[in-house]
Protein backbone atom coordinates (compact mmCIF):
# COMPACT_ATOMS: atom_id res chain seq x y z
CA UNK A 1 0.00 0.00 0.00
CA UNK A 2 1.09 3.36 -0.60
CA UNK A 3 1.42 5.91 2.17
CA UNK A 4 -0.33 8.31 2.18
CA UNK A 5 0.99 11.56 0.98
CA UNK A 6 -0.04 14.64 3.65
CA UNK A 7 0.67 18.02 4.56
CA UNK A 8 2.78 19.15 7.51
CA UNK A 9 0.06 20.51 8.97
CA UNK A 10 -2.16 17.85 8.32
CA UNK A 11 0.45 14.96 9.29
CA UNK A 12 0.42 16.82 12.55
CA UNK A 13 -3.40 17.22 12.85
CA UNK A 14 -3.31 13.27 11.90
CA UNK A 15 -1.06 12.56 14.53
CA UNK A 16 -2.51 14.48 17.35
CA UNK A 17 -5.89 12.60 16.22
CA UNK A 18 -3.68 9.72 16.50
CA UNK A 19 -2.86 10.55 19.91
CA UNK A 20 -5.67 11.59 21.45
CA UNK A 21 -7.32 8.33 19.93
CA UNK A 22 -4.97 5.86 21.85
CA UNK A 23 -4.16 7.99 24.41
CA UNK A 24 -6.44 10.73 25.58
CA UNK A 25 -4.69 11.19 29.03
CA UNK A 26 -1.57 9.36 29.99
CA UNK A 27 -0.34 9.58 33.75
CA UNK A 28 3.81 9.69 33.48
CA UNK A 29 5.92 9.42 36.32
CA UNK A 30 9.49 11.35 36.14
CA UNK A 31 11.80 14.19 37.47
CA UNK A 32 11.49 17.52 37.14
CA UNK A 33 14.44 19.04 35.34
CA UNK A 34 14.70 22.64 33.46
CA UNK A 35 11.94 23.98 35.39
CA UNK A 36 11.03 27.41 33.90
CA UNK A 37 7.89 29.37 34.45
CA UNK A 38 7.07 32.07 31.20
CA UNK A 39 5.70 35.34 32.19
CA UNK A 40 4.28 34.42 35.21
CA UNK A 41 1.90 32.57 32.87
CA UNK A 42 3.43 29.18 31.72
CA UNK A 43 6.05 26.63 33.40
CA UNK A 44 7.54 24.41 31.36
CA UNK A 45 9.80 21.84 32.23
CA UNK A 46 11.33 18.37 31.48
CA UNK A 47 10.10 14.83 32.28
CA UNK A 48 12.88 12.52 32.64
CA UNK A 49 14.48 9.04 33.90
CA UNK A 50 17.09 7.63 33.43
CA UNK A 51 16.73 6.74 29.53
CA UNK A 52 14.17 9.11 28.24
CA UNK A 53 12.99 12.51 29.01
CA UNK A 54 9.80 14.74 27.59
CA UNK A 55 8.70 18.47 27.73
CA UNK A 56 5.96 18.82 29.83
CA UNK A 57 3.82 22.22 29.52
CA UNK A 58 1.31 24.02 31.43
CA UNK A 59 -0.22 26.70 32.84
CA UNK A 60 0.22 28.13 36.29
CA UNK A 61 -3.23 27.99 37.36
CA UNK A 62 -2.52 24.12 36.87
CA UNK A 63 0.40 23.85 38.93
CA UNK A 64 -0.98 22.73 42.56
CA UNK A 65 1.57 22.16 43.93
CA UNK A 66 5.60 24.26 43.66
CA UNK A 67 7.96 22.54 41.42
CA UNK A 68 11.57 22.51 42.15
CA UNK A 69 14.34 20.44 39.83
CA UNK A 70 14.54 16.98 41.16
CA UNK A 71 11.38 16.65 42.53
CA UNK A 72 9.66 13.48 41.71
CA UNK A 73 6.06 13.84 40.22
CA UNK A 74 3.40 12.41 38.19
CA UNK A 75 2.04 13.93 35.74
CA UNK A 76 -1.73 13.91 34.10
CA UNK A 77 -1.68 14.98 30.61
CA UNK A 78 -2.27 15.31 26.56
CA UNK A 79 0.33 13.95 24.58
CA UNK A 80 0.41 16.39 21.73
CA UNK A 81 2.75 17.35 18.82
CA UNK A 82 2.57 21.59 18.23
CA UNK A 83 2.81 23.13 15.16
CA UNK A 84 6.60 23.51 15.43
CA UNK A 85 7.15 19.99 15.50
CA UNK A 86 7.78 19.25 19.24
CA UNK A 87 6.27 16.46 21.01
CA UNK A 88 5.10 17.87 24.73
CA UNK A 89 2.43 16.68 27.49
CA UNK A 90 -0.01 19.01 27.73
CA UNK A 91 -0.36 19.37 31.64
CA UNK A 92 -3.58 18.77 33.14
CA UNK A 93 -2.24 18.14 36.69
CA UNK A 94 0.79 17.35 38.51
CA UNK A 95 1.56 15.80 42.02
CA UNK A 96 4.60 15.12 43.78
CA UNK A 97 4.97 11.36 44.76
CA UNK A 98 7.67 9.79 47.00
CA UNK A 99 8.04 11.07 50.69
CA UNK A 100 10.78 13.09 49.63
CA UNK A 101 9.48 14.65 46.66
CA UNK A 102 5.78 15.36 48.91
CA UNK A 103 8.21 16.83 51.98
CA UNK A 104 9.94 19.16 49.08
CA UNK A 105 6.68 20.06 47.58
CA UNK A 106 5.16 20.39 51.28
CA UNK A 107 8.01 22.93 52.17
CA UNK A 108 8.02 24.54 49.12
CA UNK A 109 4.38 25.75 49.43
CA UNK A 110 4.81 26.56 53.18
CA UNK A 111 7.92 28.98 52.59
CA UNK A 112 5.40 30.61 49.91
CA UNK A 113 2.14 30.95 52.46
CA UNK A 114 4.08 31.76 55.23
CA UNK A 115 5.68 34.66 53.34
CA UNK A 116 2.26 35.92 52.36
CA UNK A 117 1.06 35.60 56.17
CA UNK A 118 -0.87 32.98 55.69
CA UNK A 119 -0.11 30.93 59.11
CA UNK A 120 -0.11 34.48 61.13
CA UNK A 121 -1.34 33.85 64.36
CA UNK A 122 -3.64 37.31 63.97
CA UNK A 123 -5.51 35.98 61.62
CA UNK A 124 -7.05 33.06 63.50
CA UNK A 125 -10.37 33.68 64.67
CA UNK A 126 -11.92 32.39 68.02
CA UNK A 127 -14.74 29.51 67.44
CA UNK A 128 -18.04 29.95 69.47
CA UNK A 129 -17.76 28.18 72.72
CA UNK A 130 -21.32 26.25 71.47
CA UNK A 131 -21.42 26.65 68.35
CA UNK A 132 -25.62 25.86 66.88
CA UNK A 133 -25.20 25.38 63.62
CA UNK A 134 -22.13 24.12 61.67
CA UNK A 135 -21.12 22.75 58.26
CA UNK A 136 -18.66 19.35 58.17
CA UNK A 137 -16.87 18.66 54.69
CA UNK A 138 -15.66 15.29 54.78
CA UNK A 139 -16.25 11.77 53.70
CA UNK A 140 -19.13 10.31 54.54
CA UNK A 141 -18.18 6.66 54.51
CA UNK A 142 -14.95 7.55 55.85
CA UNK A 143 -13.82 5.99 59.28
CA UNK A 144 -12.57 9.78 60.84
CA UNK A 145 -16.53 11.14 60.18
CA UNK A 146 -17.59 8.25 62.16
CA UNK A 147 -15.58 8.82 64.72
CA UNK A 148 -16.39 12.66 64.21
CA UNK A 149 -19.93 12.24 64.31
CA UNK A 150 -19.99 9.58 67.14
CA UNK A 151 -18.17 11.93 69.72
CA UNK A 152 -19.74 15.22 68.39
CA UNK A 153 -23.23 12.65 69.66
CA UNK A 154 -21.71 12.01 72.91
CA UNK A 155 -20.78 15.29 74.10
CA UNK A 156 -23.26 17.52 73.00
CA UNK A 157 -26.83 17.86 71.57
CA UNK A 158 -29.21 20.36 69.78
CA UNK A 159 -26.28 20.99 67.20
CA UNK A 160 -27.38 21.47 63.28
CA UNK A 161 -25.24 19.73 61.35
CA UNK A 162 -24.96 19.81 57.56
CA UNK A 163 -22.56 17.53 56.15
CA UNK A 164 -20.80 18.05 52.41
CA UNK A 165 -20.04 14.66 51.45
CA UNK A 166 -16.59 14.88 49.08
CA UNK A 167 -13.48 13.03 48.40
CA UNK A 168 -10.47 13.47 50.43
CA UNK A 169 -7.96 11.93 48.44
CA UNK A 170 -7.29 11.79 44.77
CA UNK A 171 -6.90 14.15 42.16
CA UNK A 172 -10.95 15.17 42.55
CA UNK A 173 -11.02 15.65 46.40
CA UNK A 174 -9.38 19.18 46.40
CA UNK A 175 -11.63 20.56 44.00
CA UNK A 176 -14.22 19.10 45.69
CA UNK A 177 -13.91 20.29 48.99
CA UNK A 178 -12.97 23.59 47.66
CA UNK A 179 -16.89 23.73 45.69
CA UNK A 180 -18.01 22.80 49.60
CA UNK A 181 -16.25 25.58 51.22
CA UNK A 182 -17.69 27.96 49.07
CA UNK A 183 -21.09 26.26 48.80
CA UNK A 184 -21.04 27.09 52.53
CA UNK A 185 -19.94 30.48 52.43
CA UNK A 186 -22.36 31.71 49.72
CA UNK A 187 -25.57 30.00 51.83
CA UNK A 188 -27.45 33.30 52.84
CA UNK A 189 -27.64 31.48 57.14
CA UNK A 190 -24.19 30.73 56.96
CA UNK A 191 -22.75 28.15 59.66
CA UNK A 192 -21.04 29.27 62.42
CA UNK A 193 -17.99 26.95 61.60
CA UNK A 194 -16.37 24.75 58.85
CA UNK A 195 -14.85 21.72 59.92
CA UNK A 196 -12.71 19.74 57.47
CA UNK A 197 -12.04 16.17 58.37
CA UNK A 198 -10.40 12.99 57.18
CA UNK A 199 -9.00 9.96 59.17
CA UNK A 200 -5.27 8.75 58.87
CA UNK A 201 -3.53 7.76 55.38
CA UNK A 202 -0.83 8.09 53.80
CA UNK A 203 1.64 10.56 53.44
CA UNK A 204 0.44 10.62 49.56
CA UNK A 205 -3.04 10.51 50.84
CA UNK A 206 -3.14 13.41 53.18
CA UNK A 207 -1.07 15.61 50.36
CA UNK A 208 -4.21 16.16 48.94
CA UNK A 209 -4.25 18.56 52.22
CA UNK A 210 -1.17 20.58 50.68
CA UNK A 211 -3.10 21.46 47.65
CA UNK A 212 -2.57 25.52 47.06
CA UNK A 213 -6.15 26.26 45.75
CA UNK A 214 -7.58 24.46 48.46
CA UNK A 215 -5.38 26.19 51.22
CA UNK A 216 -6.08 29.13 50.10
CA UNK A 217 -10.03 28.39 50.24
CA UNK A 218 -9.73 27.55 53.65
CA UNK A 219 -7.89 30.82 54.54
CA UNK A 220 -10.40 32.53 52.41
CA UNK A 221 -13.48 31.27 54.19
CA UNK A 222 -15.32 34.11 55.69
CA UNK A 223 -16.48 31.58 57.99
CA UNK A 224 -14.37 30.23 60.88
CA UNK A 225 -12.47 27.05 60.18
CA UNK A 226 -11.79 23.81 61.97
CA UNK A 227 -9.17 21.23 60.51
CA UNK A 228 -8.42 17.90 61.75
CA UNK A 229 -6.70 15.35 59.07
CA UNK A 230 -4.74 12.51 60.16
CA UNK A 231 -3.33 11.67 63.11
CA UNK A 232 -1.60 13.58 65.99
CA UNK A 233 2.12 13.46 63.85
CA UNK A 234 0.28 14.68 60.62
CA UNK A 235 0.66 18.29 59.58
CA UNK A 236 -0.57 19.38 56.52
CA UNK A 237 -1.00 23.14 55.09
CA UNK A 238 -4.44 23.27 55.20
CA UNK A 239 -4.59 22.76 58.99
CA UNK A 240 -1.29 24.61 59.10
CA UNK A 241 -3.63 28.10 57.72
CA UNK A 242 -6.75 26.91 59.44
CA UNK A 243 -8.41 28.93 62.52
CA UNK A 244 -7.66 26.14 64.90
CA UNK A 245 -6.39 22.44 64.02
CA UNK A 246 -7.18 19.62 65.61
CA UNK A 247 -4.74 16.72 66.09
CA UNK A 248 -7.48 13.99 64.89
CA UNK A 249 -11.39 14.23 63.50
CA UNK A 250 -12.19 12.90 66.93
CA UNK A 251 -10.13 15.53 69.01
CA UNK A 252 -12.20 18.37 65.99
CA UNK A 253 -15.51 17.04 67.90
CA UNK A 254 -13.89 17.96 71.18
CA UNK A 255 -12.64 20.80 69.98
CA UNK A 256 -16.00 22.07 68.51
CA UNK A 257 -18.34 20.95 71.23
CA UNK A 258 -18.07 21.12 75.21
CA UNK A 259 -18.89 17.68 77.35
CA UNK A 260 -22.54 17.58 78.38
CA UNK A 261 -21.67 15.64 81.19
CA UNK A 262 -19.03 17.91 82.31
CA UNK A 263 -21.06 20.70 81.84
CA UNK A 264 -23.62 18.71 84.12
CA UNK A 265 -20.98 18.10 86.96
CA UNK A 266 -20.23 21.89 86.66
CA UNK A 267 -24.14 22.60 86.64
CA UNK A 268 -24.99 20.50 90.01
CA UNK A 269 -21.59 22.05 91.48
CA UNK A 270 -22.48 25.76 91.32
CA UNK A 271 -26.35 24.73 92.25
CA UNK A 272 -24.11 23.06 95.26
CA UNK A 273 -21.86 26.34 96.01
CA UNK A 274 -25.10 28.20 95.81
CA UNK A 275 -26.13 25.71 98.72
CA UNK A 276 -22.99 26.21 100.62
CA UNK A 277 -23.53 29.58 99.94
CA UNK A 278 -26.99 29.52 101.56
CA UNK A 279 -25.90 27.26 104.34
CA UNK A 280 -23.17 29.71 105.11
CA UNK A 281 -24.58 33.30 105.08
CA UNK A 282 -27.50 31.30 107.29
CA UNK A 283 -24.67 30.24 109.92
CA UNK A 284 -23.33 33.89 109.99
CA UNK A 285 -26.76 35.33 110.47
CA UNK A 286 -27.23 32.87 113.32
CA UNK A 287 -23.65 33.69 114.75
CA UNK A 288 -24.04 37.60 114.57
CA UNK A 289 -28.00 36.68 116.15
CA UNK A 290 -26.84 34.54 119.30
CA UNK A 291 -23.50 36.98 119.49
CA UNK A 292 -26.06 40.25 119.57
CA UNK A 293 -28.18 38.57 121.95
CA UNK A 294 -25.55 37.16 124.47
CA UNK A 295 -24.14 40.74 124.33
CA UNK A 296 -28.00 42.59 125.45
CA UNK A 297 -27.56 39.42 127.82
CA UNK A 298 -24.39 41.02 129.29
CA UNK A 299 -25.59 44.49 129.52
CA UNK A 300 -29.16 43.53 131.51
CA UNK A 301 -27.05 41.15 133.63
CA UNK A 302 -24.90 44.02 134.50
CA UNK A 303 -27.59 46.67 134.93
CA UNK A 304 -29.27 43.88 137.15
CA UNK A 305 -26.31 43.27 139.11
CA UNK A 306 -25.46 47.11 139.38
CA UNK A 307 -29.30 47.48 141.07
CA UNK A 308 -28.67 44.95 142.95
CA UNK A 309 -25.50 46.24 144.44
CA UNK A 310 -27.28 49.65 144.76
CA UNK A 311 -30.20 47.98 146.72
CA UNK A 312 -28.18 46.87 149.15
CA UNK A 313 -26.20 49.72 149.64
CA UNK A 314 -29.86 51.12 149.86
CA UNK A 315 -31.05 48.47 152.20
CA UNK A 316 -27.79 48.96 154.69
CA UNK A 317 -28.79 52.37 154.69
CA UNK A 318 -32.60 51.82 155.53
CA UNK A 319 -31.72 49.11 157.98
CA UNK A 320 -29.29 51.78 160.12
CA UNK A 321 -32.45 54.06 159.57
CA UNK A 322 -35.41 51.01 161.20
CA UNK A 323 -36.45 52.58 164.56
CA UNK A 324 -36.41 48.92 165.75
CA UNK A 325 -32.46 48.94 165.48
CA UNK A 326 -32.39 52.22 167.94
CA UNK A 327 -34.56 50.76 169.97
CA UNK A 328 -32.03 47.82 170.57
CA UNK A 329 -29.48 50.01 171.38
CA UNK A 330 -31.29 50.99 174.60
CA UNK A 331 -33.40 53.74 173.15
CA UNK A 332 -37.46 55.03 173.51
CA UNK A 333 -40.02 56.24 171.58
CA UNK A 334 -42.53 58.35 173.02
CA UNK A 335 -46.11 58.82 171.99
CA UNK A 336 -48.24 61.43 173.10
CA UNK A 337 -48.98 64.84 174.10
CA UNK A 338 -46.51 66.00 176.79
CA UNK A 339 -48.37 67.88 178.97
CA UNK A 340 -49.29 66.86 182.84
CA UNK A 341 -52.25 64.77 183.08
CA UNK A 342 -51.60 63.23 179.39
CA UNK A 343 -51.39 59.45 179.02
CA UNK A 344 -47.83 58.42 177.53
CA UNK A 345 -46.73 55.10 175.41
CA UNK A 346 -43.64 54.69 175.84
CA UNK A 347 -41.80 51.64 173.49
CA UNK A 348 -38.75 50.26 174.22
CA UNK A 349 -37.18 47.18 172.43
CA UNK A 350 -39.15 44.66 174.02
CA UNK A 351 -42.03 46.36 175.78
CA UNK A 352 -44.52 48.74 175.27
CA UNK A 353 -45.14 51.36 178.84
CA UNK A 354 -48.05 53.50 179.16
CA UNK A 355 -47.48 56.20 181.62
CA UNK A 356 -49.29 59.36 182.41
CA UNK A 357 -46.92 63.00 182.91
CA UNK A 358 -46.93 64.22 186.31
CA UNK A 359 -44.15 66.66 185.20
CA UNK A 360 -43.07 68.94 182.21
CA UNK A 361 -39.94 70.71 182.87
CA UNK A 362 -38.18 72.83 180.18
CA UNK A 363 -34.58 71.78 179.27
CA UNK B 1 -36.82 34.50 86.02
CA UNK B 2 -40.06 32.82 85.81
CA UNK B 3 -40.04 28.53 84.71
CA UNK B 4 -41.87 30.19 81.33
CA UNK B 5 -39.14 32.15 80.68
CA UNK B 6 -36.57 29.48 81.16
CA UNK B 7 -38.65 27.14 78.84
CA UNK B 8 -37.36 29.73 75.85
CA UNK B 9 -33.76 29.55 77.03
CA UNK B 10 -30.89 28.08 75.37
CA UNK B 11 -28.71 25.98 77.29
CA UNK B 12 -26.09 28.26 77.17
CA UNK B 13 -28.31 31.27 78.45
CA UNK B 14 -29.42 28.83 81.69
CA UNK B 15 -26.02 28.13 81.99
CA UNK B 16 -25.30 32.33 82.09
CA UNK B 17 -27.93 32.57 84.59
CA UNK B 18 -26.71 29.86 87.58
CA UNK B 19 -23.18 31.98 86.56
CA UNK B 20 -25.18 35.18 87.15
CA UNK B 21 -26.77 33.66 90.93
CA UNK B 22 -23.64 31.99 92.38
CA UNK B 23 -21.81 35.68 91.48
CA UNK B 24 -25.25 36.86 93.10
CA UNK B 25 -24.59 35.50 96.05
CA UNK B 26 -21.02 36.10 96.32
CA UNK B 27 -21.81 39.99 95.74
CA UNK B 28 -22.66 42.76 97.26
CA UNK B 29 -26.47 42.42 96.36
CA UNK B 30 -27.05 39.65 98.54
CA UNK B 31 -30.01 39.59 100.76
CA UNK B 32 -30.68 36.70 103.31
CA UNK B 33 -34.33 37.80 102.63
CA UNK B 34 -34.48 37.01 98.78
CA UNK B 35 -31.44 34.05 99.07
CA UNK B 36 -33.38 30.89 99.29
CA UNK B 37 -35.41 31.81 96.24
CA UNK B 38 -32.98 32.44 94.81
CA UNK B 39 -31.25 28.86 95.79
CA UNK B 40 -34.44 27.28 94.80
CA UNK B 41 -33.94 28.62 91.21
CA UNK B 42 -30.12 27.98 91.11
CA UNK B 43 -31.09 24.67 91.92
CA UNK B 44 -34.38 23.65 89.26
CA UNK B 45 -31.71 25.44 86.68
CA UNK B 46 -29.28 22.59 87.49
CA UNK B 47 -32.11 20.13 87.16
CA UNK B 48 -33.28 21.74 83.63
CA UNK B 49 -29.80 22.51 82.48
CA UNK B 50 -29.45 18.35 83.17
CA UNK B 51 -32.90 17.91 81.46
CA UNK B 52 -32.26 19.33 78.38
CA UNK B 53 -28.35 18.57 77.57
CA UNK B 54 -29.15 14.70 78.31
CA UNK B 55 -32.66 14.70 75.83
CA UNK B 56 -30.85 16.94 73.10
CA UNK B 57 -29.83 15.57 69.70
CA UNK B 58 -27.97 16.54 67.27
CA UNK B 59 -29.79 16.87 63.93
CA UNK B 60 -26.98 15.74 60.83
CA UNK B 61 -28.01 15.89 57.16
CA UNK B 62 -26.48 15.30 54.61
CA UNK B 63 -26.48 18.12 52.04
CA UNK B 64 -27.35 17.31 48.71
CA UNK B 65 -25.79 19.17 46.45
CA UNK B 66 -23.26 17.24 44.59
CA UNK B 67 -19.58 18.42 44.68
CA UNK B 68 -17.97 16.25 42.10
CA UNK B 69 -18.38 19.31 39.14
CA UNK B 70 -19.01 22.80 38.90
CA UNK B 71 -22.86 22.58 38.62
Amino acid sequence: MDAVLLSVSDFVDLTNQTLEYAYPVVQVEGEVAEFKVIQHKWISFKLKDDRALVSCFASVYQLRTPLENGMKVVVVAQPKLNDKGFFTLNIKAVKPVGEGSIKKGFELLKAKLEKEGLFAQERKRLLPRVPKRVGVIASTESAGYADFIKIINERWGGLQVDVAHTQVQGTPAPDQMIRAIRYFNSLEEMPEVLIIIRGGGSAEDLSTFNDEPLVRAIAESRIPTLVGVGHEVDHTLADMVSDVRAATPTNAAQILVPDRNEIIRTARAQANTVGNLLTQAIDNYSRQTKDNLEAAFTRIQQKLDDTFERLGVLRVAIAQLNPENVLQRGYALLRGEQTVGATLEIETFKTIITTEVKDVTSK
Amino acid sequence: MSQANNENKSVQDKLTDLSELVGWFQGSSFKLETALDKFKEAEALADTIEKDLTKLKNDIKIVKKKFDSEN
